[in-house]
């Protein structure tokens, strides 16, 4: 799409260097949104154009007339802004460095408060959520969350299972109270309710930046380039870039997402379709909502990283970049003249290669001059999953039903390669057959959606059929149903009580986990269950007894695992609670 | 005046049209056959052109304006016929490497080029003569079956377009190049000679010219194979003035053609055709709102295509269904689509290495998926994703995908030998398989097969009588005897160099140059025997493991000699001195500027700058300009050609001075250097 000739509502220069994505606005009289930001290893400029700063440790800049140096001696890891005070209604800047945190109040020149953080800084949000009424500056940490108050102490602190990328307050499930989401370097969403985490989102890769939506809504944003919306914990839609997503913003009705290339657009919030876009100059530092102009509703305030402003006010479908073809109805008839005869050509292309078909469709199999791109018309393609202990992983099978060879696999998924996202199989030509295997190895036990582009036609052949697969891997696809009695070294076991007919656990089984034949119960009266599989990672053993009495025993040596498998059942059985016994 | 235009397409079908309200109107149509290579309009003496003329295969044809066939000669040429000319009753065909010149319809003489001929001009007063280009080679003059003059143009000119107004007497005409720049070849003096007159500057290459006039002004008008269409201003008085660019449009995918004309409306249009079949024209940008087709027109067309495309997806779906059902039958038949429509082309690495392949379809691509057996360093596009994939087995193989945006129709992908593995001693090309998947329908995936040469430098054409008697050059020579033909002398040589060799001969001889070292590579061989000369032992001894590995698979006997003097690492290494310690330099500032832009200095920003001493001033000035350079390569090239002079001409190697030639290089002692590389054999225990 071309780029749109939009202009900003305003523009103007730092002239000082901005660090990406420690940026924030702050109102420091209540009143005056100012732009504060970090330029290089410990200064912090503050950009006030509504009337200066009086005094104090900010100095007044050389570059630039209307903003203010901090120094601090410390590098700046991350900035954030928010009304602590419950007496005063101004913003607070808050500074995290590697290891501290301080609290400044900038219009009144005093510290509020300084802690330490053992556990390292590396997002800062001030919000409230959960039964505090008081907004809490929370700090994200290597593994864990803490929330301080305006007097810097303690509110709540958790154990979080990866490094801290990025926060939002959301109220998730729609109860009135706001919970945190917690976005991890670990491609895991988490949700905190009351210190416990209620949902977890698997995701493909670290999540880098979240934004809430509506009230039901939020974006995030990956490290592998991929943004999209939830909506009451489900997808909507994610589009995927060479870039990453610095910031995401809701502006009028739309997604304004900032790109870590300068690159901003605009996208449609219940499609990801990008309706305009733009370029900065240099690349992206922040992009942030403030009511810059003081006009009473809030512009899009996009930050580049050599120091420019650019302000953007929402979204409004006429001042898209298809104005022109709006005032020439002529020119959108020629438009779409050009778009039909693409369409037309498109068609003509699969027409021809369908009546090539045809007019071959009289040779034999069997005779000799088989054409470079031929192939017998009912070929089909097939895969199946196996298990394969000796190796420590499962095998795609990949074959056709006749004498055609599989010549390439090419299997696409996210969150189960080491490098990217594709795996391929290109034989040797020696080794060219009919069944293909394609060796994989989910490094975590969430379900994976697999496709699979196979190509099949013969050795020789210069052209190839394209046969498309998708196959679902269930959750715990990496453990192996094994017969023979097997009793876990160490007796490390967790157990738990519920009310649940084998029936439905029998189903569970036959969900989530892979097994060559579904599992099924002897009689209608049977009430227990005991099976025993293997872990293909680390050839461990895991053993699942549902006892006649309700009593379950999961034995595992793998505490992760067995959290994993609670939590699966327990979704699926619809439990809240559960009582642990041991 | 309403024009027409008659159009020849892949298929072969001629078609002749005329626009009427933007909307075509097809005058005559023929019946498809093989592909319509070349077009033209032409007359008898004195009146108006309005006959066309299509070459495809080895025929001729003429048609009148109406589309009555008038004119059908199959020639005895073996070969397709690639560009014509018509003069009057005089046809002139080109095919493969002869020019054959037809009078009254019977061959009246013919001449055979050094190289695939390619375009083809001719200038008729009172004699006629024929500008012809050469691949590989430049222009030559021809009259009478005769050359007269010839000019070697490095550039790789590729098309012809003769001034539309020029004095009878002049023989001159514009060129346009394989590496995107625009000259003239002029034959004055009775000397042919060249100028370029727009530096190819990263511009795809041209693939067509035409004229276009307007205003009083002509504008030659370029098609490139990037998608753009250029309009050049060009002064008709002085035909060695710089044009001046005046229009650009880019069009998505490569111009097969481009003509002016006025088709559409009373002014001059430029009409351009493309490579996945698209005609359309462009008109000058002011009177694209003046010239107003009624409203209603428009949407009647609108609409009438709207139900042709209805129909269309209609009987697609119905075919697909048909498609899909037999799949399922017992009954098999054969499917076979036709190949998909790509284009491919793989070019000679410039001085940094690289190998561009430029692959071009007719429909939207999905993803490319890249083979080798070889690890390569790779480049993509910024239209697509490039990744490499994990390969289980043995990891040297590479496996890559390019995973394209919706609707790219244009790919290209970079690939060098991978830097890891510097110096290995080549024995074949490396076989890239590249398999390119199309977004929609039809399922198929086409292979293209590439072949990396093992010497992909030596892309610079030269003409060879000029480099035998530079004395600055000392000369390793090879010689092969043995019962080999030129053919297969020729198959052999794919392996080692880039681009199109010359076709098979009698008696082949060309030459080639690096270029990032500038060396040259001389290949003369006739049937049983060939000789090469270079000044880089390197290259003679690639070619030698070639040429004998590749005897050895065809069993065929050969007999290798090398004569390699002993002084050809001193003298090749004092011919790239001056680069060498320009490279040198480059490498210090690359890692000086490195770790100046470590102490984040612009963070400060101050108006002058930061403060630095004179010489980190400079590479801080210069900052954006430096950014590769080519020194660790020429390290390995300088040790390898001590190496691989040793392995030649002494049969042993001692590792050790090996290592103290490449200590004394990456220090640029240059006096060391040339120590150890002009002692011989005996002084050689020293170090």
């Amino acid at each position: 799409m071309q780029l749109s000739t939009v202009q900003p509502v305003f523009k103007l220069e730092l002239n000082h260097k901005v660090t990406p994505d420690v940026v924030t606005i702050a109102k420091y009289d209540g009143t005056h949104p100012c732009l504060t930001a970090s330029a290089g290893y410990d200064k912090i400029i503050i950009h006030h154009p509504h009337g200066g700063i009086a005094s104090g440790r900010a100095q007044r800049s050389q570059a630039h007339g209307e903003v203010s140096e901090l120094n601090l001696s410390q590098a700046i890891i991350a900035l954030a802004a928010g009304p602590l005070r419950p007496d005063s209604g101004r913003d607070m800047l808050l500074i995290g460095s590697p290891t501290q945190i301080l609290a400044y109040d900038v219009h009144d020149n005093t510290d509020l408060f300084f802690k330490e953080a053992p556990d390292g800084v590396n997002v800062i949000i001030t919000g409230y959520f959960g039964k505090y009424t008081e907004t809490l500056a929370i700090i994200g940490g290597n593994s864990s969350v803490q929330a301080v108050n305006w007097e810097g102490n303690e509110v709540f602190w958790n154990v979080v299972s990866g490094k801290v990328c990025a926060m939002i307050t959301f109220d998730f499930d729609k109860d009135g109270e706001n919970e945190l989401l917690i976005g991890c370097d670990d491609s895991f969403i988490r949700v905190l309710k009351n210190n416990q985490f209620i949902a977890e989102i698997a995701e493909t890769g670290p999540i880098l930046c979240l934004s809430p939506v509506n009230e039901v809504r939020f974006a995030y944003g990956l490290a592998n380039g991929t943004i999209g919306i939830y909506e009451e914990g489900i997808r909507l839609w994610r589009v995927k870039s060479k870039q990453n997503a610095l910031a995401l913003q809701w502006s009028g009705e739309t997604l304004a997402c900032c790109w870590s290339n300068g690159r901003v657009d605009w996208r449609e919030g219940t499609t990801g379709i990008v309706l305009r876009r733009i370029q900065m100059r240099a690349n992206a530092a922040a992009m942030l909502l403030a009511d810059y102009r003081s006009v009473g509703a809030p512009d899009l305030v996009c930050v580049s990283d050599k120091g420019e402003v650019l302000g953007y006010p929402p979204y409004q479908e006429n001042t898209g970049f298809n104005t022109a073809s709006k005032n020439m109805p002529s020119e959108e008839d020629r438009l779409a003249i050009t778009e039909l005869f693409n369409q037309k050509q498109a068609l003509m292309v699969e027409l021809q290669h369908y009546e090539a078909n045809a007019a071959s469709g009289s040779a034999s199999v069997e005779s000799l001059e088989r054409p470079a791109s031929a192939m017998p018309t009912n070929t089909r393609l097939q895969v199946a999953i196996l298990h394969t202990a000796d190796e420590g992983n499962i095998h795609l099978a990949v074959s056709t039903n006749n004498d055609t060879i599989v010549r390439a696999a090419l299997v696409l998924a996210e969150g189960i390669f080491e490098n990217g996202e594709t795996l391929v199989r290109h034989p040797l030509p020696s080794q060219l057959r009919s069944l293909l295997h394609v060796p994989l190895k989910p490094p975590r036990d969430v379900p994976v959606d697999v496709h699979i582009k196979a190509l099949i036609g013969y050795p020789d052949s210069e052209q190839f059929h394209i046969f498309e697969l998708t196959k679902q891997l269930p959750r715990f696809a990496m453990y192996q149903l094994i017969n023979k009695e097997i009793r876990n070294k160490g007796n490390s076991y967790v157990t738990f009580r519920i009310t649940e007919r084998v029936q439905r656990i029998c189903i569970w089984i036959n969900q989530n986990f892979l097994l060559e034949e579904e599992l099924d119960l002897e009689t209608e009266e049977t009430k227990e269950l005991h099976i025993n599989l293997l872990c293909l990672r680390d050839h461990s053993f895991l053993c699942m007894d549902f006892g006649p009495d309700g009593h379950v025993k999961f034995s595992t040596h793998d505490i992760r695992l067995a959290g994993d498998l609670i939590q699966s059942l327990a979704v699926y059985l619809n439990l809240s609670d559960l009582q642990n016994l041991h | 005046m309403d024009q027409k235009f008659a159009v020849g397409d892949k298929n072969g079908v001629l078609q002749c049209l005329s626009i009427k309200d933007e909307e075509p109107v097809v005058q005559f149509k023929t019946l498809p056959g093989k592909p319509i290579t070349s077009v033209h309009l032409a007359c008898a003496m004195g009146t108006q052109a309005d006959k066309i003329f299509t070459a495809s295969g080895n025929e001729v044809k003429g048609y009148t304006r109406k589309g009555k066939v008038f004119l059908s000669i199959e020639t005895a040429l073996t070969e397709t016929i690639t560009s014509m000319c018509i003069i009057g009753s005089d046809l002139i065909l080109c095919s493969g490497r002869t020019v054959t010149y037809y009078r009254d319809l019977r061959e009246y003489n013919s001449y055979v080029c050094d190289d695939r001929v390619l375009d083809i001009a001719a200038f008729a007063n009172t004699r006629i003569r024929l500008l012809v280009l050469v691949a590989n080679k430049g222009a030559v003059l021809l009259e009478n079956g005769k050359l007269i003059s010839r000019t070697v143009i490095s550039s790789g000119p590729s098309r012809l377009a003769v001034p539309p107004s020029t004095h009878v007497t002049d023989i001159v005409a514009f060129y346009g190049a394989g590496d995107g720049s625009i000259g003239i070849i002029s034959y004055e003096e009775l000397t042919l000679s060249s100028k370029c007159l727009v530096d190819g500057r990263g511009l795809g290459s041209v693939v067509c010219l035409g004229w276009y006039f307007s205003n009083g002004n002509y504008h030659l008008s370029v098609g490139r194979h990037d998608g753009s269409i250029q309009l050049y201003l060009m002064d008709m008085e002085h035909f060695g003035e710089k044009p001046r660019l005046k229009y650009t449009y880019f069009c998505g995918e490569p111009v097969t053609s481009v003509t002016g004309g006025c088709v559409g409306t009373e002014e001059s249009e430029l009409l351009v055709a493309t490579f996945s079949g698209r005609v359309f024209a462009l008109r000058s940008s002011h009177l694209v709102t003046g010239a107003k087709v009624p409203q209603d027109i428009l949407t009647a067309r609108r609409g009438k295509l709207e139900v042709e495309v209805a129909r269309l997806e209609k009987q697609t779906a119905n075919e697909r269904e048909k498609y899909q059902r037999n799949t399922r039958s017992l009954h098999a038949g054969l499917s076979t689509p036709p190949l998909l429509d790509i284009q491919y082309e793989l070019l000679g690495a410039l001085s940094d290495g690289w190998q561009e392949v430029r692959i071009t379809s007719a429909v939207p691509l999905d993803m490319l998926f890249i083979y080798c057996s070889k690890k390569l360093e790779m480049q993509t596009d910024t239209a697509a994703v490039l990744s490499i994939c994990s390969s289980k087995e043995t990891g040297s193989d590479l496996l890559a995908s390019v995973r394209c945006q919706a609707g790219t129709r244009r790919v290209w992908v970079k690939m060098r030998d991978s830097s890891d593995s510097p110096t290995e001693s080549k024995f074949e090309g490396k076989r890239v398989l590249i398999y390119a998947l199309p977004v929609g329908a039809p399922r198929v995936a086409r292979l293209v097969t590439l072949k990396l040469p093992a010497l992909p430098y030596y892309s610079g054409h030269v003409a060879t009588e000029k480099n035998f008697e530079n004395p600055e050059r000392v000369w390793c020579q090879l010689e092969i005897a043995g019962s080999f033909s030129v053919a297969e002398m020729t198959s052999w040589l794919t392996e080692a160099l880039p681009g199109e060799l010359p076709r098979p001969a009698s008696n082949v001889s060309f030459t080639r140059s690096h270029t990032l070292l500038e060396t040259v590579l001389i290949c003369q061989y006739q049937r049983g025997s060939a000789t090469f000369k270079s000044d880089n032992v390197s290259t003679i001894a690639t070619i030698r493991n070639i040429v004998s590995n590749c005897s050895v698979e065809k069993s065929i006997r050969v007999e290798i000699s090398c004569d390699i003097p002993d002084s050809c690492c001193l003298r090749s290494f004092k011919n790239l001195e001056s680069k060498f310690k320009a490279e040198y330099q480059k490498n210090k500032d690359i890692i000086l500027k490195k770790a100046i832009s470590m102490l984040d200095l612009d963070s400060s920003m101050n108006e002058e700058g930061p403060l630095l001493c004179q010489d980190y001033a400079r590479v801080w000035d210069s900052r954006d300009s430096i950014n590769e350079t080519q020194f660790d390569e020429l390290v390995e090239t300088v040790v390898q050609w001590y190496s691989d002079w040793r392995a030649l001409s002494v049969h042993e190697n001692y590792s050790n001075v090996t290592s103290k030639l490449r200590s004394a290089l990456t220090e640029c002692r240059l006096d060391d250097v040339c120590k150890i590389l002009s002692s011989n054999s005996s002084s050689l225990k020293e170090y």
